[in-house]
């Protein structure tokens, strides 16, 4: 097989996670953590990179047992790869990042439930080789990320006035009567911009629920 | 290769993935052991500075080293037994599971003037066990601040008790009733504490969370608890 790292097939593995079945805007799935963690940039990043390190690592690891794996503990097996991955991650947070820990809570562990792992291990690694199956995992995680960052920036600035901590919005517009949106600190404001994402982009690609 | 739908296979394979993943994930939480605990010793003590309610406040992004250089100024640690002594010789650091009978005590002083007295109060939840501090003022009698640092409530309910809004209430509530001359410890109460209570009974209520009663359950349960240990050691504090 003399196929380039980065041949058409290939680039287009890697594009469809993040345009035309991007996680968030096609397949609807990660939604929970795309509203919890996305009040600002940081924790947005933060989870992104943690999610695509994972989607993308634990898709080259079952697509290299892929072969061995017994069919009746498959999913099992799975979950216990994606676990000790997100695990090893959530302790490195930890010991790092501590202030970003506390502030993803929970949402770190749950990555293990997020179905795009899941959802790409089932899909994908278990039937292609351990290079297609990175990619596509890289190209998922990079679809989910760039949604996550999306409505990082917007919910921060608008709901806090800052951009990763560093105040944007002038002293001036303040003085002036500007006020804060509290709907985007709040869960329903992330509910309202993703559903605004998702109309832009299935209007853009063409997709179309039938 | 051997069938791989084979019981024997089968078995032989979640044994191997069982192992190779444990040992993966026991190197991982050695390694990164020791800074974990330096996080978590930070944690503690920036916890007791907000809990006291510092003169000058630390700025949020005040370094790690700068936050110990503060707490050793102007904490003293002490340790206190069941009856309400100063155990001499210890310090909360070393207490273990064994020493069940010893309690933690932090005493802030301003230039020698004590301004708070503090202690750790725990307990459970709803999902998850609560970890934080209570300051009560100089009199022994008044919060001065409390912090929950540690908990696994969910986010935007119980969650809610990590938040200032809710630590905000409990300032300025009082332990003891004055009139009543016993101690009093604060309930969190279903909605807004001023549509129930008047006078000298609102100062031991606080406002709970909306869709997060049993965790107010939780802290007001915990505060009886640790408020009724350390009272021993208070009431002799009190000058009454």
């Amino acid at each position: 097989m003399a196929e380039a790292l980065l041949s058409n097939k290939n680039k287009k593995i890697l594009k469809d996670g993040v345009w035309d079945t991007n996680p968030i805007t096609y397949q609807v799935l990660g939604i929970c953590s795309a509203l919890a963690v996305t009040t600002q940039l940081k924790t947005a990043l933060v989870m992104s990179f943690g999610l695509t390190f994972v989607t993308a690592m634990s898709n080259v690891v079952i697509s290299l047992i892929r072969n061995y794996i017994p069919s009746q503990i498959r999913i099992i097996v799975q979950l216990t790869v994606v676990s000790a991955l997100v695990i090893t991650i959530d302790q490195l947070l930890r010991a790092y990042m501590f202030d970003v820990s506390k502030q993803l809570s929970v949402f770190v562990g749950l990555i293990i439930t997020n179905c795009i792992v899941m959802g790409r291990l089932e899909a994908f690694a278990m039937g292609n080789p351990p290079w297609k199956s990175f990619l596509d995992g890289l190209g998922n995680g990079l679809g989910y990320s760039a949604v996550l960052v999306i409505i990082g920036i917007i919910r921060e600035i608008f709901g806090s006035g800052t951009l990763l901590g560093y105040h944007v919005i002038p002293a001036s517009f303040y003085a002036n009567g500007y006020v804060n949106n509290g709907m985007m600190v709040l869960a329903p404001g992330a509910f309202f911009l993703l559903g605004v994402i998702v109309w832009v982009q299935r209007a853009i690609s063409g997709y179309s629920e039938s | 290769m051997a069938n791989t739908n084979s019981t024997r296979y089968t078995f032989l394979f979640a044994v191997i993935v069982c192992v190779v993943s444990g040992v993966l994930l026991s190197a991982v939480s050695e390694g990164l052991r020791k800074q974990r605990e330096l996080n978590e010793e930070l944690e503690v003590k920036r916890n007791i500075l907000k809990a006291v309610a510092l003169k000058e406040p630390i700025p949020p992004k005040m370094k790690g080293e700068d936050i110990l250089h503060v707490y050793e100024s102007k904490i003293e640690e002490l340790v206190i037994d069941a009856q309400g002594y100063v155990v001499e010789g210890r310090t909360p650091g070393q207490l273990t599971a064994k020493d069940g009978n010893l309690y933690p005590l932090y005493i802030y002083k301003e230039d020698g003037l004590v301004m708070a007295y503090a202690f750790p109060v725990f307990g459970q939840g709803l999902w998850s066990v609560l970890y934080g501090y209570l300051a009560v003022e100089a009199d022994a009698t008044t919060i001065r601040g409390i912090t929950f640092y540690k908990h696994g409530e969910t986010p935007g309910l119980g969650g809610e008790i990590e938040k200032e809004w809710f630590q905000n209430n409990f300032k300025g509530k009082k332990i003891y009733s004055l009139q009543e001359h016993r101690v009093t410890p604060i309930i969190v109460v279903r909605g807004k504490a001023a549509n129930f209570f008047k006078g000298e009974a609102l100062e031991h209520h606080v406002d709970g969370i909306t869709a997060a009663t049993l965790t107010g359950n939780g802290v007001t349960g915990l505060l009886d608890r640790w408020i009724r240990v350390y009272d021993v050691y208070l009431s002799r504090l009190r000058k009454i």
